[in-house]
């Protein structure tokens, strides 16, 4: 294949330079980890100190700013992670659900309009959000909706373009002899779909839903606007705020927090690291 | 994308364990603090300050809910807030109090979106003539008819003065008795705290303007200058004492090096609240500050030696008894459309009592925005400044930003533009000229804006 | 099964999508095309004012430097991000032990959420105590204050955008298993390198992908907000303006200064100058793309 290394000095090099390559990607995040573990003082001590030290009370250490970040009075973490996953759930249910029948519709059913409405979903794929976010608040101020968190999920339940277009694709990869038998048995569309395609096409729903989590997860700009309450903020939004209440959070817990709000991406990561890396993959070739 | 089937069992399990896990927190998780009201009124007060203000703000809050049963009033700090606020009035679910700041008042009262709290009873006793003369113009605007109306009442105030560090003027063989009164006089004063060494690297200096920054635009002021004369609506950025003051200003970087200066800030910490303060540790001598530095002094360097005295003026500005400075004040006021304005009104007519606003301004190091502060709030009193800071609330001369509603976006203009000036990348004259016509541009585009909407 | 009804079944099947793009995308566009003719403080009701919104963008210093910057930014961070995904993934490629963990230690960073990650590099990047300009000191260099530093803020904000090639190296090295080996073969026996192999087999073949990804590139530009956001708000005493992109004086404008028909006039020429320069690159490319097959 491309350039399999031939020599031993050859690989040697490829290796330094990617071991170098992922050291300086991981960095931060071990840095970050890291400072968690510390105290306040060692974080922000005059010299470079990479372990917290004593190493012993380390253990100790790390909980204590852990339970202190989780515990915050004017920062309610608990809730913010409740917030985040409320959204969370509720939205990525919306956008399978909705993203899967959309995609029946364009890929297994021939109507007229079908091309110029297909065109219409990858069209929408370029219009930025910050070029709609103010109208969109005010829709949502019409609705009544602003102070609650209806702004960030029920919009999922309509589908995005994206992951109908990468549906799509996926189903037309589904032999089309499987569900015409089917409709030949008598199944209607409903029918079909939720007996051939739905089956067939789980690898791909699974891929639709963690990335739509991951951006439920990490989305800052639409909480930014649509949230008031504090009650209600996300994680994300949680953050910021908790990093500006004071204009001089210790970092040693700005890390912790911040090490808390990446944790489940990170677990998510580890036991489904091949849908992910296989799900931008194709979405990126096949684009 | 094939590789569905093969993800062993195990870590399929372990995603659905934590998504039920995350499920389960979803629906039983905790709940927002909707407080066992007991069929009482719950207000919502949105206020920014955390730590220690925000706890003596919080007590006092406690102490209103457990001084009567019909209101609740939830604390609830934000960030963000000027932005979080206009979001929430203008979508239709308002907070029932806010803590804005002052410089907020002209947007919401030319648009209406708070209510005056003239419009309430006077039995609430929340009347202008209780506060301090120069306090009064912070909490007054036009309304749409042209008519001044109360908008506001002041949660705190604090008034800038100039903050010194006696051991270093001790040090310098300055008089820790006499500070500077004059801008001729700091600038000696500050020619000879400074000191550098061998190699050019700064170790220490008697006074700078980035330092800590905060307010890039008042220097004209110490100048017997304005920005604005609401009079007109004219900008007045460009005027010969608002140059002589930043030309005043770029004397420093001039005479101490812009990139040196650079890098001596940089060696001290961005964050204000912490033992780096650079007035703490004794890097630059006298620096412009509130009353709540002494906050800070009295948690990361009780033992240290300061004095508090007006900040200095131009020689043809100075009299001893009307001593120039910034007022500014964080304020209460009530969103138009809130469900219960009279009990919104109660919580604010309780936080205007002399022994709260005493309360709330000693806890915060602030001097009191009140006509007449009572002898023991001036004796009892932890900062040690606060006759001074008193002193300017009650000047003549104690002056307020711009009152119009284009001065926050202004302000970061300002602050952009002292950056530039700071950094000699512009001589002051050509800056001011940019950001005079800019200025104006802003409050012509206000005005045709009341024009078009046939306001007074 | 008549043509008939499964005209109806298709238009129910996409409904969902359909009311969701007439409600949430459809309708914000041309109410923000409206507004864009109107002045409009939020609090109060839209006055219409016609072009003049428009016409005060080519007066307006602060909107032409936000739109430079963002530019800027664009021209530095595209080209760089896109050369340094190539080589990750070309360096991959060369089919050695250990190659997931390398692409997975290189893709985890894309998924740390905005918020975190402006927080792990404002610690990174603090003057003092940061862990760069710590060591930076190490081989006796001394360090900016990156984030309050006018000249160096452009560059900590692309370091930033680096540390988010992941995704782009996942889809290049996909896409470099496809190419067929046989025109490395035959690069081989014409006595190529593997950099000229790279040059001349790899990257035209690439090219289509490279492409679809350089525009994904040019309309996340164009947003960039985040991370300049939380670290200009966490920051106070800096120059507020020193990272002042293109839409951030737009949510400025929208949220905070009350002048939402001005916003929607930012955003209008946003989604034109999008489209523009997706359609340069398109134009530009026509002779530089290779589509295998048509």
């Amino acid at each position: 294949m491309n350039g399999r290394a031939r020599t031993s000095w050859g690989r040697f090099g490829v290796h330094a330079v990617l071991i170098l390559t992922a050291a300086a990607f991981l960095l931060p995040l071990v840095w970050m980890a890291l400072t968690s573990t510390k105290t306040g003082s060692q974080a922000a001590s005059g010299a470079l100190q990479i372990l917290p030290s004593p190493l012993s009370d380390a253990p100790a250490q790390t909980v204590e700013n852990y339970r202190a970040v989780w515990t915050d009075p004017s920062v309610s973490f608990p809730l913010y992670l409740r917030n985040t996953l409320i959204v969370a759930l509720l939205s990525v249910a919306g956008m399978v659900l909705s993203s899967a029948v959309v995609a029946y519709g364009f890929a297994r059913i021939r109507w007229r309009g079908r091309g110029v409405m297909f065109a219409i979903v990858l069209a929408t794929m370029m219009i930025p959000f910050p070029v709609i976010m103010g109208p969109l608040y005010i829709i949502f101020s019409k609705l009544g909706w602003i102070g609650s968190l209806k702004p960030l999920w029920v919009p999922a339940w309509f589908g995005g373009a994206f992951n109908i277009f990468l549906l799509r694709q996926f189903y037309m990869g589904i032999p089309r002899e499987l569900d015409e038998a089917a409709r030949i048995d008598g199944c209607s569309h409903w029918g079909t779909f939720w007996r051939v395609i739905v089956p067939l096409s789980r690898p791909a729903l699974a891929v639709v839903a963690l990335f739509h989590f991951i951006y439920v997860w990490n989305d800052f700009l639409a909480p930014l606007i649509f949230l008031t309450h504090r009650d209600q903020f996300t994680l994300a939004l949680g953050l910021q705020l908790y990093q500006s209440k004071a204009g001089n959070t210790p970092w040693n817990l700005l890390m912790a927090a911040s090490t808390m709000v990446i944790a489940p991406v990170f677990l998510l990561f580890l036991l489904a690291q091949r849908t992910f890396i296989g799900g931008v993959a194709s979405e990126g070739v096949k684009g | 994308m094939s590789e569905g089937s093969n993800p062993g069992l195990g870590r399929r399990a372990a995603i659905g364990a934590i998504a039920a896990a995350g499920a389960g927190f979803a629906l039983f998780g905790p709940r927002g603090a909707k407080e066992a009201s007991g069929g009482r009124i719950v207000l919502d007060y949105w206020e920014k300050w955390t730590g220690h203000e925000g706890r003596a703000m919080q007590r006092i809050v406690d102490e209103f809910n457990s001084s009567q049963s019909r209101i609740f009033v939830r604390y609830l700090v934000t960030s963000g807030l000027d932005q979080k606020t206009l979001i929430a009035v203008a979508g239709g679910d308002p907070p029932d109090i806010v803590g804005l700041w002052n410089y907020n008042i002209p947007l919401y009262a030319e648009t209406e979106a708070i209510i005056p709290l003239d419009e309430f009873d006077s039995s609430y006793g929340v009347r202008i003539e209780n506060y301090a003369p120069a306090v009064r113009q912070l909490l007054t605007h036009p309304d749409r008819t042209g008519k001044q109306r109360l908008w506001a009442t002041v949660n705190t105030c604090g008034t800038i003065a100039m903050y010194y560090n006696r051991s270093v003027f001790r040090d310098a063989g300055l008089d820790p008795d006499r500070p500077p009164r004059t801008i001729e006089e700091l600038d000696a004063y500050a020619k000879s705290i400074e000191r550098v060494s061998a190699d050019g690297g700064i170790e220490r200096v008697g006074f700078l303007h980035a330092e800590p920054g905060w307010w890039s635009w008042i220097w004209g002021y110490h100048f017997g200058g304005t920005l604005y004369d609401p009079e007109t609506d004219r900008a007045r950025a460009d005027s010969a004492e608002n140059i002589a003051a930043f030309e005043w200003l770029q004397s420093y970087p001039r005479r101490l090096g812009a990139d040196a200066l650079k890098k001596f800030r940089s060696g001290f910490g961005t964050a204000y609240s912490s033992p780096q303060n650079a007035l703490l540790t004794g890097q630059v001598a006298m620096v412009p500050q509130g009353p709540w530095l002494a906050n800070v002094i009295q948690t990361f360097s009780p033992g240290l030696d300061y004095g508090v005295a007006p900040f200095p003026v131009a020689e043809a500005v100075y009299r001893e008894d009307e001593p120039v400075g910034l007022i500014d004040s964080d304020i209460l006021v009530i969103p138009r459309g809130v469900k219960h304005p009279e009990a919104s009104m109660e919580f604010i007519a309780y936080t205007q009592r002399p022994e709260v606003v005493e309360y709330l301004s000693t806890a915060h190091f602030k001097n009191s925005p009140l006509a007449s502060p009572s002898r023991e709030f001036i004796e009892r009193h932890p900062n040690r400044g606060v006759r001074v800071h008193n002193a300017i609330a009650a000047s003549p001369r104690g002056f307020v930003c711009p009152r119009t509603r284009v001065w926050p976006q202004l302000k970061d203009e300002f602050d952009a533009s002292m950056q530039r000036m700071w950094g000699l990348a512009r001589p002051a004259r050509e800056e001011l000229a940019a950001i005079q016509q800019r200025a104006q541009q802003y409050l012509d585009e206000a005005a045709e804006q009341r024009r078009r909407r046939g306001y007074g | 099964m008549t043509d008939r009804r499964e005209n109806i079944s298709g238009w129910i099947w996409i409904s969902p999508w359909l009311v969701g793009f007439l409600a949430f995308m459809l309708a914000p566009a041309a109410l923000s095309l409206y507004y864009s003719f109107t002045e409009y403080p939020l609090l109060e009701a839209p006055v219409w004012v016609g072009m003049e919104n428009y016409g005060r963008m080519l007066r307006d210093e602060v909107f032409l430097t936000a739109l430079r910057k963002t530019f800027i930014y664009g021209a530095i961070s595209i080209p760089l991000s896109t050369a340094l995904a190539l080589v990750i993934a070309a360096l991959l490629s060369a089919k050695i032990r250990g190659g997931r963990f390398y692409q997975a230690a290189v893709f985890l960073p894309t998924l740390v959420p905005m918020a975190a990650s402006a927080m792990v590099w404002l610690w990174l990047f603090n003057g003092e105590y940061g862990l760069i300009n710590r060591g930076l000191e190490l081989i006796g260099i001394d360090g900016p204050n990156w984030l309050t530093s006018t000249r160096w803020v452009m560059t900590a904000i692309v370091i930033v955008s680096l540390w988010g090639v992941g995704q782009a190296v996942v889809v290049y090295y996909a896409a470099m298993k496809e190419v067929p080996d046989h025109l490395y073969e035959a690069a081989s026996m014409d006595g190529m390198g593997p950099a000229r192999r790279f040059w001349n087999v790899t990257l035209p073949m690439l090219s289509p992908v490279v492409l679809f990804n350089v525009v994904t590139l040019i309309i996340g530009a164009m947003q960039v907000f985040v991370i300049p956001y939380i670290i200009t708000k966490a920051t106070p005493g800096g120059d507020p303006r020193a990272m002042y992109f293109y839409t951030m004086y737009m949510y400025d404008n929208a949220f905070v200064y009350g002048k939402m028909g001005y916003a929607s006039a930012m955003a209008w020429v946003q989604l034109l100058v999008t489209l523009v320069l997706t359609a340069m690159t398109f134009a530009v490319s026509r002779k530089a793309v290779y589509y295998r097959g048509g």
